[in-house]
């Protein structure tokens, strides 16, 4: 039996390509701070992520942003109160449609940006992002892989170690109770805060202990398969770099270019005080559209391709 | 699946073969003459006077009981990962002294496989697993990308090729252990107890897997092991290690002996133990068994008691117990036995109370109980076995006296100064029991208390519980030992897919038994 296989926009290409996409849309989404601009990000990261993971699971994370954005929306003017056309005043204070716009704005791009990093999330798994980080430095790679490894094993020790001594104090206590009987029994099932401390140090102590004691065989491990015996290691490459990922890159990167060109042309002429610039139509809304559509468009291409 | 032949061999192993002494006689795939090594500070050599020989292509076994300078001898075959202390006469590896094999070549030599799985596993997929050795040496992307194909082809891993380390069992992590180190295309191939951590089925897999490599890619394999018999049907040879010296083996059925007789179910006919009335004869024919055991008339005084038990550990996770009912009687030694993953371990820590059902209820006679895990480490907290037994002496209202005769019966006397991880790990095992025992707990819940014990450890541990068991305490042993079982336990249960598949007391659960008994 085997689990579906998600296949994704730059599934087929090398981990570089999606990286450059993705940290130049991040920087987009958190450089330009103009409404239009906003919008088209947030619109291009949220059909990326339905095409990702399913229209039910992208609207999910809306239960907790839109909510968020309201706050910060709602917010804004009341700590900025810059603008010149007053809606209404709140005890001593204006509120000034601006504002309450940009704090629209704020929201939305704070939306689009943890979109961004979700769909990063999907497009570039972990053991993508450790086999860029191993090509260039693959010593912290490891060290990194071996924390991540670690962690959830700390977790789970730890764990271990608090419940067999909980269990034990529990015996402790049912046995001095019967051996007391009585008002004596209480006094030692309270716990206070020093002893919550003193169990906490105690876990720590042990998992000490017991993870360096481990370590010493992983060391060991690691050795006997001759680590730090050849001075320059070479890398297991699992995704080849192709002469085709280096076109994309180019392309990408000019691209980026027209793109923060745009973004430039468009934050400069914008302003939301003292009175908002009024929007209009413009031609480069529209490469710009369609660079933060392109996720989705290679999903459909793929999902159409293959009909 | 591919043929192994002599092209396929890695140079340093033509190396080595083109080393053989001019007699024309192949030499040795491991010889070591007169070796001598004592650990520094200590007055005694661990090792004396060893002259060895492991011939090539053979599958040797390494016995001897814990503690007997089995690691430190294998060890000392790979200059990197020996222990430091002073060695006298000579190691060579294919003819060639170890010393002047090199780091770079001793890695690709020798191969290396260590106990604990969980330990020896150094990245975070497999894929990387397999290329880490190669990675380290240096090896061209392509020769690499081969080697890792051909391997992995080898041991079957192309369904688990790309997950993560973290999410595979103990026994796929052991092979892979084992895989990563044959990709590196060693000659010789030591393994330290590499199966001491496993469980029955896993262990037969990896023996499996080992044959293969031993028969069909004709590499040297020796594996020092307390508990050969798994191993016989494998091995070609196998030599004892005892006083630090070593010896051969002649006849390997030798090694075939199992539980020494008379241990176990000592001594509980003349117990005061409030169930012994039920107990059978000890030998007792099928049709003397006493049927209504199974409901003694004392059937109120339960210890634990699930009925209709449903648990699983997330909201997203899928049930682990499924509508599991399952009744421990007062005074009586249960266990539970199962594969890996079957919720032996969850129903422990039930009943430890430290997990709460979803569904349905669990009655416990006494919250007085203790739960020894698998890694008696996780009780370890001070410098020594004294004050490790002192740690819970206020909690529980007991006192020096009372530590020292504790530390005593579990026969560890003059273990009191040391520190508790310099003890072997069956002496860790039982004073890991004696801290919990010091307790006195009414209800005794063990997760795999002699994983990785040698015979001797296995029989103490054995002893003690016995011994708790006649004084009352109700004892909870989830293990695939079934020799313990077999002579420990009044009843046993099958756990499967979340549930009690069948209780019956030892003898009858045998009995009925095909596949699963010792």
């Amino acid at each position: 039996m085997s689990a579906r296989v998600k296949h994704t926009a730059f599934g087929t290409s090398h981990p570089a390509v999606p990286a450059v996409y993705l940290l130049v849309t991040l920087a987009l989404t958190m450089g330009a701070f103009q409404p239009v601009l906003i919008f088209l990000s947030l619109a291009g990261a949220f059909s990326c992520a339905v095409c990702l993971r399913g229209f039910g699971a992208a609207c999910a994370s809306f239960r907790w942003q839109l909510p968020l954005v309201l706050i910060i929306a709602v917010l804004n003017p009341l700590f900025s109160a810059s603008g010149s056309t007053e809606l209404f005043r709140l005890g001593a204070r204006a509120v000034y449609l601006e504002s309450l716009c940009y704090g629209c704005c704020m929201g939305m791009l704070f939306i689009a940006s943890v979109l961004w990093l979700q769909v990063a999330a999907e497009l570039l798994p972990f053991d993508k992002v450790m086999a860029l980080l191993g090509n260039a430095a693959p010593v912290l790679a490891l060290m990194v892989a071996q924390c991540m490894r670690l962690i959830p094993r700390f977790a789970r020790q730890g764990r271990t170690i608090m419940d067999v001594h909980a269990v034990a104090m529990e015996a402790a206590r049912a046995g001095a109770g019967e051996r007391d009987e009585g008002s004596a029994s209480v006094a030692l099932v309270r716990r206070t805060l020093p002893d919550a401390l003193r169990d906490g140090l105690r876990t720590s102590s042990v998992l000490m202990g017991w993870s360096m004691e481990n370590s010493l065989e992983t060391a060991d491990a690691m050795r006997a398969r001759g680590w730090g015996e050849v001075p320059c290691r070479t890398t297991y490459a699992r995704y080849h770099f192709t002469g085709a990922d280096a076109a994309a890159i180019v392309a990408l990167f000019a691209s980026t270019s027209l793109m923060a060109l745009i973004a430039i042309a468009a934050t400069v002429q914008f302003s939301f005080y003292p009175t908002m610039t009024r929007l209009v139509l413009w031609w480069g809304y529209v490469p710009y559209a369609l660079w933060m559509a392109l996720p989705c468009m290679l999903h459909a291409y793929e999902v159409v391709s293959f009909r | 699946m591919i043929e192994p032949n002599e092209a396929s061999l890695s140079p340093a192993a033509r190396d080595g073969a083109s080393q053989r002494p001019a007699s024309g006689k192949q030499a040795a795939a491991l010889a070591f003459r007169n070796v001598t090594f004592t650990y520094p500070g200590q007055e005694r050599p661990v090792l004396d006077g060893v002259d060895w020989e492991v011939e090539q292509g053979s599958f040797t076994l390494l016995v001897g009981s814990t503690g007997s300078g089995k690691s430190t001898l294998l060890s000392l075959a790979k200059p990197e990962i020996a222990p430091a202390g002073e060695r006298t006469g000579e190691v060579l590896v294919q003819g060639i002294p170890v010393e002047d094999l090199g780091a770079e070549r001793s890695a690709r030599a020798v191969g290396f496989v260590f106990q604990n799985p969980e330990n020896q596993i150094v990245c975070e997929s497999v894929w990387h697993e397999m290329a880490f050795g190669l990675e380290n040496l240096a090896t061209p992307r392509a020769e690499m990308r081969r080697l890792v194909a051909e391997t992995s082809y080898f041991f079957g891993m192309e369904d688990w090729f790309r997950a993560d380390t973290a999410e595979l069992s103990g026994g796929r992590k052991q092979l892979l252990a084992l895989a990563s180190t044959l990709v590196m295309q060693p000659r010789l191939l030591l393994l330290d107890e590499p199966t001491a951590q496993l469980d029955p089925v896993a262990e037969k897999n990896f023996l499996h897997a080992l044959f293969r490599v031993n028969r069909e890619l004709g590499c040297t394999v020796v594996v020092a092991t307390h508990a050969p018999r798994a191993m016989l049907d494998y091995a070609t040879c196998a030599y004892r290690l005892e006083e630090g010296r070593i010896a051969r083996v002649e006849n390997l059925s030798d090694l075939e002996r199992r539980w020494e007789p008379g241990l176990g179910h000592r001594g509980r006919g003349e117990s005061p133990r409030p169930t012994s009335e039920e107990q059978p004869p000890p030998s007792p024919a099928p049709e003397q068994t006493p049927v209504g055991r199974l409901i003694p008339p004392a059937a109120a005084s339960r210890a634990v008691e699930f009925s209709r038990a449903w648990f699983r550990y997330g909201r997203d996770d899928d049930w682990v117990l499924r509508n599991l009912d399952l009744a421990v009687g007062a005074g009586s030694v249960h266990a539970l036995v199962g594969g890996n993953g079957c919720g032996k371990s969850t129903l422990l820590a039930l009943m430890a109370g430290l997990h709460k059902l979803q569904r349905g209820s669990l009655r416990r006679a006494s919250r007085s109980c203790a739960l020894l895990p698998q890694d008696p480490r996780a009780l370890f907290v001070a410098e020594t076995a004294d004050d490790e037994l002192a740690e819970w002496g206020a909690a529980a209202g007991y006192g020096e006296a009372e530590a020292s005769a504790m530390l005593e019966r579990v026969g560890l006397a003059g273990c009191g100064p040391m520190h508790p991880y310099d003890l072997s790990g069956g002496q860790q095992q039982l004073l890991a029991l004696a801290k919990l025992l010091l307790v006195k707990p009414r209800v005794l819940l063990l997760d795999e208390p002699t994983k990785g014990l040698d015979m001797a450890a296995r029989c103490a541990v054995c002893e003690l519980l016995d011994g708790v068991a006649a004084e009352g305490a109700t004892v909870v042993v989830a293990t695939h030992d079934l020799e313990l079982v077999e002579h420990l336990a009044d009843e046993v249960s099958m756990i499967f897919d979340g549930e009690v598949a069948s209780t019956e007391p030892t003898e009858r659960f045998f009995q009925g038994n095909v596949y699963y008994r010792p």
